[in-house]
């Protein structure tokens, strides 16, 4: 064996190294498109890497064999080899290069590549300096997405310096322009609320609203920068957070007017660990503000509206249950009926909406003066969000329900409802979904609920993707006789649906993970 | 000295800017840019934000890269005035050095706003860059509905009365219903039809965009629109004349969405080109065009609306001096391709400028007799 070693002289080992080097670079454009999908947040890249060594059984055994490569270039160098192979053509599933979403090579992520190679070269370089060149570059590959993450946190400081600029300027912007800011938070409903303030106030302000996915520091700053006129009048900032303070340092230089609150669930609790947590960090966003509008159905947000109340901000409590409220705003049968202080302002009007939202976003445009009648008019031309519910007919005839931007239980619950409606009389009623993320300990649970939800009411469930598979399959056979089928991706569903489904069927496409979720 | 051949100069398309037709110029430049693209592959693309910024931008980027803000990639620029190194210029990399982009014309595809109202014009007057489209003059007359009204009715030529509309007016002069229209402003966004006078002065307080200033005049249902355009190189040239039609075909009035919500703008809206006309009303129409041309110093390519009871009766509406798709749907018979078009203008650019500033006549005279400055105060 040691003859066997020794054949493998310098030469060899250098050619070993070189190519794991390149696997390693291989890896490397999968874990970085990862980190930058998921938005740079440390630990991710090592969180979906776990995730996707084990969604499949053949993933499991090729970073076994990985492993088992690393230990055995202890001694020679040939096993290396393996490591090298395994890491630069898996996991199965992710692509270095990625369909929905490719690598951006934004300016961002060409510093965290370079700090990433640095990383990497020089502990390969101490390797080889220190005579063990293949079990360093194997070592190395073996943890190239820990180095991702490592790079993240190095570059962090970096980026939060360079986010600072930009942040100046648009909170001089701000200052300058001086409009009236809404700011919107919630586990849910917040793009769909703002969506609604803004067509409520078009007509008599000019408003500026964030788009679509910029609710965090960089993109309310990006908004300012880029799109806040002049001329503006009202500010609408959606604001998300995943940690504690976020907010109240948002609220800081995008300092609100009208605070808006609209729900409390289970999202993103991989990030807070508890609801409680989710609300306190909320709840930031009421610190600086003059006017609160709370949706109270929830008992903690009523209670939130109160502590609001003693603070001495003027609250504005709206409802979907309640008609006392001083917004009610009710669905019924997909009609809207809105009241205001206790009178109807309209009665079931024939629009889909979210109606939480559409009484919160009526308590921001009261409180900014636009005059009941005039809101009662608008209501008939609200915007539905793209992707939120959205109705359509395929050339086929068959009804699809594209829900794929909703991500979180409440709406999943909302879309099966109309879902139902919508399939009463069809001989096929098909739900096609990947199941829901981000919901920390309770992801497993929540699916499964999902699954058996969707199985009451559906002919057949086709469960997306490997991430919940599990949980789905599990909820979903052990409700009603629902057919339960697997496959791997979207593509694969809608060719499933293609040739499955008839004219009058109804397919539901409750969420979509993108492709760097197994 | 000859001035810079077309084939040589380098242009630049300029689109965007702070004006609620943002999102329509994007797709009159994109347009531009790929006709131009071709034939120029050092063309250059500016993209003027909504918060005033210039950018450039990689020419053949789609207008999906610009639904968020500004594109990816895109390199800030300052617009410099004064002098002859006047033009666009970058902000310098690393090493501090600003350099100015190489550009001797400016494509003009900004509607509405600063874009259409002659400020850019003027900026680019005092950065010495050559533009197509209005001079500053031009453009603040098209833009100014109650001037441009005013000036075509004193010429003679038949327009529908339109007054400024004050908060505290007894009578117009006519009866309602009326439209009421921003004073300055884009064709179609702010526009309203109310019954009566008090719901108008009511709208002047509560609608954003008749804040600057609002128009009102009588609201006649049994007029539609009916639109030329115009092209002053090398020769005065009229297109053909088009009915544009509505998408839903109730009402009249065109709004924001049967205009620009098409796949290409202005391009793709639905119209009747050319428009059935009683020969002695297209000859009517033409001949009041060429007035119009000559009276608001039309210049590069505008499109003229004017309102038609599709008989005998037809009224001067407006000048649009940087239309939506820069009209090129228009111009059907005989068919001029996009980039001939474009070239057209790009070469009246340079051969006939908007403007040349002039110092003559300040010769030193009056400062030589001046005497101290105090001696002039007293």
């Amino acid at each position: 064996m040691t003859l066997v070693a020794a054949s493998v002289g310098h030469p060899g080992r250098a050619a070993v190294v070189a190519l794991v080097a390149v696997s390693i670079a291989v890896a490397g454009l999968r874990w970085l498109r990862v980190a930058q999908r998921e938005h740079y947040a440390t630990g991710a890249a090592s969180r979906f890497a776990l995730r996707w060594w084990t969604s499949s059984p053949l993933n499991a055994l090729a970073m076994l064999g990985a492993r088992a490569g690393l230990v055995v270039s202890v001694r020679w160098a040939l096993g290396a080899l393996a490591t090298a192979a395994v890491v630069g053509l898996g996991p199965l599933g992710l692509a270095p290069r990625g369909r929905s979403a490719p690598l951006r090579w934004t300016r961002r992520l060409r510093t965290l590549a370079v700090v990433w190679g640095a990383l990497v070269a020089g502990a390969v370089a101490g390797g080889v300096v220190a005579g063990a060149g293949p079990l360093s570059a194997a070592a190395a590959a073996v943890v190239a997405p820990a180095l991702v993450d490592l790079a993240c946190l190095l570059t962090a400081p970096l980026e939060v310096r360079l986010a600072g600029a930009h942040v100046a300027r648009a909170a001089a912007r701000l200052r300058r322009v001086h409009p009236t800011v809404v700011a919107i938070t919630g586990s849910y409903g917040k793009t769909t609320t703002k969506g609604y303030v803004a067509h409520l106030v078009a007509a008599r302000h000019a408003v500026v609203a964030t788009p679509a996915s910029f609710n965090n520091r960089a993109g309310l700053a990006r908004t300012v920068n880029e799109h806040l006129g002049e001329d503006t009048e009202v500010f609408v900032a959606e604001m998300g957070t995943y940690a504690k303070g976020e907010i109240a340092d948002l609220c800081s230089w995008v300092t609100p007017d009208i605070a808006v609150l609209t729900a409390i669930g289970p999202v993103h609790l991989e990030r807070f660990g508890s609801e409680a947590r989710v609300l306190e960090a909320k709840e930031e966003i009421f610190e600086r503000a003059a006017c609160a509008v709370v949706v109270v159905d929830d008992e903690r947000l009523a209670r939130a509206a109160d502590r609001c109340a003693g603070r001495g901000l003027k609250v504005w409590r709206v409802s979907a249950r309640r008609r006392d409220a001083d917004v009610f705003a009710g669905a019924e049968d997909g009609a809207l009926s809105v009241w205001v202080g206790g009178r109807p302002v309209a009665e079931r009007l024939p629009v889909d909406v979210r109606p939480e939202n559409v009484a919160a976003a009526v308590a921001v445009a009261l409180e900014l003066g636009v005059p009941a009648e005039e809101i009662g008019r608008l209501l008939p031309t609200l915007p539905g969000a793209p992707h939120r519910l959205e109705r359509s007919v395929s050339a086929g005839g068959v009804v699809v329900l594209d829900d794929t931007y909703n991500a979180n239980p409440a709406g999943a619950r909302v879309a099966l409802a109309t879902f139902e409606r919508a399939g009463a009389a069809a001989r096929r009623r098909v739900v096609v979904t990947p199941g829901m993320v981000e919901l920390g300990p309770r992801q497993g649970d929540e699916n499964a609920r999902f699954g058996a939800q969707a199985a009451a009411v559906a002919t057949d469930v086709v469960v997306v993707g490997r991430t919940n598979r599990r949980a789905l399959v599990r909820g979903a056979r052990h409700g009603a006789g629902a057919r339960v089928v697997t496959v791997a991706t979207r593509q694969r569903a809608t060719a499933w649906v293609r040739e499955q489904l008839g004219h009058g069927d109804v397919v539901l496409y409750e969420n979509d993970l993108p492709d760097h979720y197994p | 000295m000859d001035p810079i051949s077309a084939r040589q100069a380098r242009v630049a398309v300029v689109f965007g800017g702070p004006s609620p037709e943002h999102d329509v110029s994007i797709l009159t430049g994109l347009q531009a840019a790929r006709a131009l693209l071709e034939a120029r592959p050092g063309l250059v693309a500016l993209y003027w934000g909504k918060t005033g910024r210039f950018h450039h931008v990689d020419a053949s980027l789609e207008a999906a890269a610009f639904i968020d803000g500004v594109p990816d990639g895109a390199q800030a620029v300052r617009l410099v005035t004064g002098g002859e190194d006047g033009g666009f210029a970058t902000s310098g990399g690393r090493l501090g050095r600003s350099r100015t982009l190489p550009v001797d014309v400016v494509v003009n595809c900004c509607h509405g706003g600063p874009g259409e109202n002659g400020a850019l014009q003027g900026a680019l007057d005092l950065a010495g860059v050559a533009y197509t489209g209005p001079s500053a003059a031009g453009a603040a007359l098209g833009m100014d509905k109650l001037a441009f009204a005013g000036m075509a009715g004193a010429a003679g030529l038949p327009v529908l009365p339109r007054v400024l509309l004050r908060a505290d007016d007894e009578d117009p002069g006519f009866p309602g219903p009326y439209i009421v229209k921003p004073r300055y402003g884009g064709s179609s966004i702010g526009v309203e039809v109310v019954a009566d006078l008090g719901t108008a002065q009511a709208r002047l307080g509560a609608n954003p965009h008749l804040r600057a200033g609002a128009v009102v005049e009588p609201y006649r249902p049994d007029l539609f629109d009916l639109n030329v355009a115009v092209r002053t190189w090398p020769g005065l040239e009229l297109s053909a004349i088009e009915r544009p039609l509505r998408s839903d075909g109730g009402g009249e009035i065109l709004g924001y969405a049967d205009k620009y919500v098409g796949s290409e703008g202005m391009a793709s809206a639905p119209r009747e080109l050319p428009a059935r006309l009683p020969a002695a009303l297209a000859a009517a129409i033409a001949g009041a065009a060429r007035a119009v041309t000559e009276l608001s110093a039309a210049r590069g390519v505008a499109r003229i609306d004017f309102l038609s009871d599709g008989a005998g009766a037809f009224f001067v509406n407006e000048v649009n001096t940087v239309p939506g798709s820069l009209a090129r749907y228009l111009w059907v018979d005989p068919p001029v391709p996009f980039a001939a078009l474009l070239e057209s203008l790009i070469e009246e650019a340079l051969v006939a400028p908007a403007v040349r500033a002039s110092a003559a006549g300040a010769d030193g005279t009056v400062l030589r007799k001046a005497g101290g400055i105090a001696g002039k105060l007293a």
